[in-house]
């Protein structure tokens, strides 16, 4: 009677263990396979994917006006000549000049206004300075503008010419110091002369790297209004 | 005979033992099915809320490759809670056989018993041992199994002594009543020698354990640890289906140069890791390629991606407050980035506590203890280095998460990263080998930095 016993003691504990560890690894294996099946949900959560940034004032309106300006100034596309004139920039964003400067106010804390000397595009080390500091708090952005002015002293062509020198100060600013080779597709060039879209009082808020009192509308627009557009397009 | 406490405790100790075991087991085999589970972590088995995130010590023990063994021949290896399931029930049935035959001053049967209760015990101060020294942690359900180890131990070995004490005091008083012309005293409490063993046997009781016996109950344990463990090996699911079936890099080559070289292997297959030095999955992660040897068999480079919104605009807060200005440090210590994450790994949770306090403190930390970084954390090269870091992710399309692994740009999957690291890891190493020497120009290293047509899981 006790063998009887003693075996199924021994029986039942050698058994327990297998019995479990069979039903366990059934489980698992038809989890496993009904993951397997299409259309099945998997319990793990979805995991978002990296993209650029795309920020809320994004809205379609303006990344089809953003659209325009880049592709009219060769960013987007490739080949063509780099960087936008004027007249290119008010035709293809089809604005005034106010409803132009209108778009960059979102990007306020993205942005900086480099102030250069009269009839000049010389960097300082103020200007490199706030270059350096935009440029480099790039987070999600995808496009980096330039956009250039010059006061209106001066003949118009010499301020075009003047403006167009400030934007590629900064382009080459950046070209040296960074030294990305991915900036060609990055940095978008406009320069607007004294022509279109002069900057008002109110850019005296913006990060700026002429003096503080320099906040006169001449002193605004002998400038390269630089920021980062947090958006894809 | 009433069963002795004695053997009623030596038998407490293996149902709690075996009890916390099979918490253990069943937390390990349920990850068969590949996916995220809670674990049980309580003093009282089964009971308690389960570690979802992952941040308890049983969580740390169960992902540890000290949890497991044969990791490269089965996913996840063969778990070392099942034997120790087996262990306890045969001590259980060791206990129990004790009582029903009646051999509770049975030298050599508690003696097989005493031998028996050693080995969890034994286990329990290396598995111990593994776990506090090694891994850091402490483990509530592995400290269940240590203390029902010992207590099965303490009391088999107090029953083997009071038994030896017996002995020789019957042997003591033998000499004496031998002397007097007395009938010598039983060797067994229940039996005396001159009854036949039959006899015995058909009253219930057995005679003294012979060696056959012990050998016979030794073939019955074995048989106890090796049924279970063959049967699972038998059962358990196949995985080498999935092995690279998790998606390629679409744009592997490093035009930026924004992966940072790890380790000094230099074997043709390259490894990407895609890591945050605060992330304390991605240290595991470290821990167990280090531990297999696995990190020796491929060409290191990690890809930064902090999980901090202070630069990584794909986080909307910071999960890992610090891990861009420890990342920056990684950047500037170019061929020394392994000090820095070493030293990251090792102070992730201060780095990260006074982050919280103060956003300045992981880049402070880093320059104290890596001086010569000073001049380069948080200049804006190395911030727009790791912005062009984290813009690989984005042409990679990468996952926001972290930590993860591409072989010759091939992703393990996520769901390989633990307990089936040993076991899909080497297979995508093995397939990718092919591949990586047929771009070997020449005696040189291949390179790795080669658009890859990405396939899309």
């Amino acid at each position: 009677m006790t063998r009887v016993i003693r075996i199924a003691v021994a029986s039942l504990l050698l058994l327990l263990p297998c019995l479990l560890v069979a039903i366990w690894v059934a489980g698992a294996s038809s989890r496993l396979n009904a993951a397997e099946t299409p259309g099945a949900a998997s319990g793990a959560p979805e995991v978002a994917v990296a993209t650029n940034a795309d920020e809320e004032y994004c809205t379609p309106a303006l990344k089809q006006i953003l659209r325009r300006v880049l592709n009219s100034c060769g960013l987007i596309s490739s080949g063509g000549s780099r960087g936008c004139q004027p007249i290119e920039a008010r035709n293809v964003a089809t604005m005034s000049g106010e409803h132009f400067n209108a778009l960059f106010i979102p990007m306020m804390d993205r942005g900086g206004i480099v102030q250069f000397d009269l009839n000049s595009s010389e960097l300082d080390e103020q200007d490199r300075s706030l270059i350096e500091s935009v440029f480099a708090a790039r987070r999600g952005a995808s496009y980096f503008l330039v956009v250039s002015r010059a006061s209106p002293e001066g003949a118009v062509e010499h301020n075009r010419r003047l403006s167009r020198d400030r934007a590629e100060a900064v382009l080459g600013y950046l070209e040296q110091t960074f030294r990305d080779p991915e900036l060609e597709q990055q940095v978008g060039l406009l320069w607007l002369g004294e022509e279109y879209a002069q900057l008002d009082p109110s850019f005296c808020r913006w990060r700026r790297s002429g003096a503080e009192t320099a906040c006169r509308p001449e002193d605004l627009n002998r400038s390269a209004f630089i920021a980062w557009i947090d958006c894809r397009l | 005979m009433k069963p002795h406490p004695f053997t009623m405790l030596v038998a407490l100790g293996a149902v709690v033992g075996f009890i916390f075991a099979t918490v253990s087991t069943y937390d390990f085999v349920i990850h068969l099915d590949r996916q995220l589970h809670g674990i049980h972590c309580s003093y009282f088995p089964g009971l308690g809320e389960t570690d979802t995130a992952g941040t308890s010590g049983c969580h740390a023990t169960l992902m540890s490759p000290y949890s497991s063994v044969l990791r490269g021949r089965f996913w996840g290896g063969l778990p070392v809670s099942l034997p120790g399931m087996s262990i306890f029930a045969f001590i259980l049935f060791l206990a129990v056989d004790l009582m029903i035959t009646r051999r509770q001053a049975d030298l050599r049967a508690i003696g097989l018993l005493l031998a028996t209760a050693t080995v969890p015990v034994v286990t329990s101060v290396v598995m111990g041992y593994l776990s506090l020294v090694e891994l850091g942690v402490a483990c509530k359900s592995c400290i269940g199994i240590y203390a029902a180890s010992v207590l099965a131990f303490a009391f088999s070995l107090a029953l083997f002594i009071r038994t030896l004490r017996r002995r020789r005091g019957a042997t003591k008083n033998r000499g004496g009543e031998e002397a007097k012309g007395a009938e010598a005293p039983p060797e067994s409490d229940e039996v005396p020698r001159s009854k036949p063993a039959k006899a015995a046997r058909r009253s219930g009781r057995h005679g003294p354990l012979r060696w056959g016996g012990v050998v016979a109950l030794c073939a019955i344990g074995g048989a106890f640890v090796c049924v279970p463990l063959g049967l699972y090996a038998a059962i358990a699911p196949r995985f080498d289906q999935y092995v690279g079936s998790c998606g390629e890099l679409s744009r592997s080559a490093d035009t930026n140069r924004v992966l940072v070289p790890l380790g000094s292997s230099s074997s043709p297959v390259s490894m990407i890791e895609v890591i945050d030095p605060l992330c304390s999955a991605c240290r595991a992660l470290e821990t167990r390629l280090t531990v297999s040897g696995l990190s020796t068999q491929v060409s290191r480079r990690a890809l930064l991606f902090p999980l901090d919104a202070e630069c990584n605009w794909m986080v909307d807060r910071s999960i890992h407050p610090g891990a861009c200005a420890v990342s920056e440090g990684m950047l500037c210590a170019g061929d020394a980035a392994d000090d820095v994450l070493a030293w990251a790994f090792e102070e992730q949770e201060h780095i990260i506590d006074a982050s919280r306090a103060d956003p300045t403190a992981a880049q402070r930390m880093v320059t104290e203890r890596f001086p010569e970084l000073r001049r380069c954390v948080g200049s804006a090269e190395v911030r727009a280095r790791l912005n062009r870091a984290l813009r690989w992710a984005v042409s990679n399309q990468l996952p926001v998460s972290a930590p993860q692994l591409y072989v010759e740009g091939r992703k393990l999957c996520d769901e390989d990263t633990d307990l089936g690291l040993e076991y899909m890891l080497p297979r995508l190493i093995r397939s990718a080998r092919p591949a990586a020497r047929a771009e070997l120009p020449g005696p040189r290293v291949a390179s790795s930095d080669e658009n890859v047509e990405g396939v899309r899981p």
